[in-house]
């Protein structure tokens, strides 16, 4: 009896401690951050935070209409001490862990990122899952204001439309924190960042009317690749010489590109798949890099008048355009990342560490200036498939 | 006899398996890799087969001192006093290392799954149930292995094949690109933490029903928990790159963190870690009951389950006063902890064999002289 009594108490006095009651955090108590932007002012931190209102997002039958996102920011010298100064204007803790896109302002890029990283890798809450982003010419606050359409969370709208334009048309590319570390850490490549671009005014882009009307006023459009050296912002890429970033990082699933057929009109070609080979060698002690790029393709467009696609040679004819013009386009990017970037953002440094592990150990402390001299090569390879559902182009017949 | 269960061979092989794997899928991937770099796939073979050796020698125990526990064995061994003052430092090694892995559940617990949580409680209901099973017998344990076997090889699984994406081949590369020297120095801290601690079952194996299989059990057992950590390893580093291996302190939750298939699956990482939970619970018990037995060998009760609530209370109280932090227990870990495993899991087997090999010699001698 003494026995079973003594159970009772132990069995009950356990519930105080299998609940996991001790260190809880209740839903209520949270303020979810789809969205972190840093800015830097002066020597201290900005951190903004585009909170999510659940009122807003489920349920239709909301009250009066109100965003629903809000953005909390405070000053700190450090990332974690602003984040937690947020307190003090929001009502809630902020909860990062379903953050969707963290974007760095352009100053602290140029200042260099690697300071507010240690605490993205260090936090418990924080996950692998979300993308990086640089704001250009303007402060990441500031993108984290605009609302948009189709997508009721901006950060969403962010995270999807960098997944998306990357599979999809290939001048932009999706890094997370692992990857970013990882490259920075690295002596053979440098990291890029994807750009977010304001297009219109951000006081407009704030209110209800940016999506009240069909063509919305203010936009957050991706422009190229920030280019890095260690961890400070030195350039900017135009789409086309970020696309061939993504070419030769193997990040290109599909994408789209035009040639000119001989008469001087274009032809869109639909890539379907890409893939490159980097080999790296040695010779004489002199680094060399050949690349193979394998671009199978099919015919989007036509806009030629005069292009028989029924002829096996145009094919071919078309192929060989399209070899010349994607070799010239590798070359000339890769020239001007050497000499006016000299920052090894495509990871040849790496693919020579790789090959030959022995000469890396030499070579790994300049790389950057072994870098801007490298001789590289380039072959393509580019197959035309399929020509969609008709062959010739109507417009022949227009005559 | 204290205790009067028996372990079938099957039952060996996986406790064997589950304390392999231990808390080693958890605390090993960084402190090998700090060393070998990308090449920390080769240490782990190295170990594996370190580890089978040991387990070889093991398995001469059983022919030498039949019938008998390590703590008996050194007693028979070494006399009165020196056997005495051995088995103490045995016991102390056994309860050591069962405070060191409760440290590391509350470490992890804390970590990454329940931070702003005391020490004290989380430990008090894992200790709870450690006790349990100790009161229960090695044949309760045993078949608690072969139930928790089926649910850790699925996690196990489902936390390898779901991470394939986001491998890279290149990551493992270049092989050997400093040689085998830092291979070697990694392969160092494996092999103590997570190969050698088999020398527990030296406390069991009297226990098994069938002798003559012991040998062919603990292998097997040591084949499989080795190749989960194979696996482990290098998955980490396919996935994370040795960097990131090194720098986290917990890789394989991070990778488990990762996982995101079809854009639902996600999020699954207590999931993975509810496998570890069970190793390490698996790997707890059995320190705990080989100090529990032991101490009631060496003190000559009748009964040992007198003994298991104290030492689970001083074993809660413990934990925490190890360690003032993370950084000296790493450091401990890493510096000092793998000599005293292998002074208990390699010396002090190879110094029984020895006695006992001299011993013989000895008698035959004395033997052929009559």
């Amino acid at each position: 009896m003494k026995r079973r009594a003594l159970l009772l108490c132990v069995v009950i006095l356990i519930q105080l401690f299998v609940t996991g009651c001790w260190s809880r955090r209740e839903l209520n108590d949270l303020a979810i951050a789809v969205g972190i932007g840093i800015d830097k002012i002066g020597d201290q931190y900005q951190v903004s935070a585009q909170v999510v209102l659940p009122s807003q997002i489920a349920g239709s039958k909301g009250g009066s209409p109100q965003s629903p996102v809000n953005l909390y920011k405070a000053t700190g010298n450090t990332v974690y001490e602003a984040l937690r100064k947020i307190t003090t204007l929001s009502p809630r803790k902020i909860y990062i862990s379903h953050l969707r896109i963290l974007v760095l302002g352009e100053d602290l890029a140029k200042e260099g990122i690697s300071s507010v990283l240690d605490f993205m890798s260090r936090d418990t809450d924080t996950r692998n899952d979300y993308f990086i982003v640089v704001a250009k010419d303007t402060k990441a606050e500031d993108t984290l204001k605009i609302l948009t359409s189709l997508e009721k969370i901006p950060a969403v709208r962010l995270f999807s439309s960098l997944e998306t334009s990357e599979k999809q048309w290939a001048p932009t590319s999706t890094v997370t924190l692992g990857t970013l570390i990882t490259e920075l850490v690295s002596k053979g490549k440098n990291p890029v960042l994807t750009g977010v671009v304001i297009n219109g005014n951000v006081d407009v882009g704030q209110t209800q009317k940016n999506v009240e009307t069909v063509d919305s006023p203010t936009e957050l459009k991706y422009s190229g690749l920030a280019v890095f050296k260690e961890d400070k912002l030195i350039g900017w890429l135009n789409p086309e010489e970020s696309k061939v970033y993504n070419y030769l990082t193997n990040k290109v699933k599909s994408t789209v590109f035009y040639i000119q057929c001989p008469e001087g009109k274009k032809v869109s070609l639909d890539v379907f798949e890409a893939h490159s080979k980097i080999k790296g060698s040695m010779h004489n002690d002199n680094p060399e890099i050949s690349i193979e790029q394998h671009i199978e393709s099919d015919i989007g467009e036509v806009q030629c008048r005069n292009l028989d696609l029924t002829n096996p040679k145009t094919i071919t004819e078309l192929e060989q355009i399209a070899n010349h013009k994607v070799v010239h386009l590798f070359e000339t990017t890769i020239k001007k990342v050497q000499q006016e970037f000299k920052s090894d953002i495509f990871g040849f440094g790496e693919v020579i560490h790789r090959s030959n592990p022995q000469a890396w150990k030499k070579l790994k402390d300049n790389w950057d200036q072994t870098f801007v001299n490298l001789p590289v090569s380039v072959k393509t390879d580019i197959k035309i498939r399929q020509l969609g559902k008709v062959t010739n182009s109507f417009l022949e017949e227009m005559k | 006899m204290l205790e009067k269960g028996k372990l079938s061979t099957r039952q060996l092989t996986i406790l064997v398996m589950l304390l392999t794997i231990g808390d080693s899928i958890l605390v090993i991937p960084p402190s090998t890799t700090h060393y070998a770099r990308q090449n920390a796939w080769i240490s782990t073979l190295i170990g594996m087969v370190i580890g089978l050796l040991a387990i070889y020698m093991y398995s001469r125990f059983i022919k030498l001192y039949p019938k008998l526990t390590l703590i008996e064995a050194i007693q028979k061994a070494f006399g009165k006093w020196l056997g005495t003052v051995l088995s103490l430092m045995t016991l102390m090694f056994f309860l050591i290392v069962t405070v060191g892995s409760m440290r590391e559940v509350s470490d992890f617990v804390i970590a990454e799954m329940l931070p702003g949580t005391p020490i004290p409680p989380i430990l008090t209901l894992f200790i709870l149930i450690v006790i349990m099973a100790t009161r229960l017998g090695i044949e309760v344990l045993g078949r608690t292995g072969e139930i928790f076997t089926p649910m850790i090889i699925i996690l196990f699984l489902i936390l390898t094949v779901a991470i394939v994406p986001q491998m890279d081949i290149v990551r493992i590369l270049p092989i050997l690109e400093d040689g085998i020297k830092p291979v070697l120095r990694g392969s160092i801290s494996i092999t103590a933490y997570t190969f050698l601690e088999p020398v527990v079952f030296l406390m069991v194996l009297p226990y098994v029903s069938q002798q003559q299989k012991i040998t062919k059990g603990l292998l097997l057992g040591c084949l499989l928990g080795g190749t989960i950590i194979f696996l482990t390893l290098t998955v980490s580093i396919l996935v994370l790159g040795p960097d990131l291996t090194t720098r986290d302190i917990y890789p394989s939750y991070n990778i488990a963190r990762r996982i995101s298939i079809g854009g639902f699956f996600e999020r699954v990482e207590a999931l993975i870690a509810l496998q570890w939970m069970l190793t390490l619970f698996i790997k707890v018990t059995l320190f705990f009951y080989a100090f529990i037995l032991g101490l009631s060998q060496l003190l000559k009760l009748k009964e040992y389950r007198v003994l298991t609530l104290p030492t689970g209370l001083i074993l809660v109280s413990l934990a925490p006063i190890i360690a003032p932090n993370f950084t000296y227990y790493n450091t401990v870990f890493d510096n000092y902890w793998v000599y005293y495993v292998i002074t208990f899991g390699l010396v002090l087997p190879l110094v029984l064999l020895g006695v006992a090999m001299f011993r013989r010699a000895l008698s035959k001698d004395l033997k052929s002289q009559n």
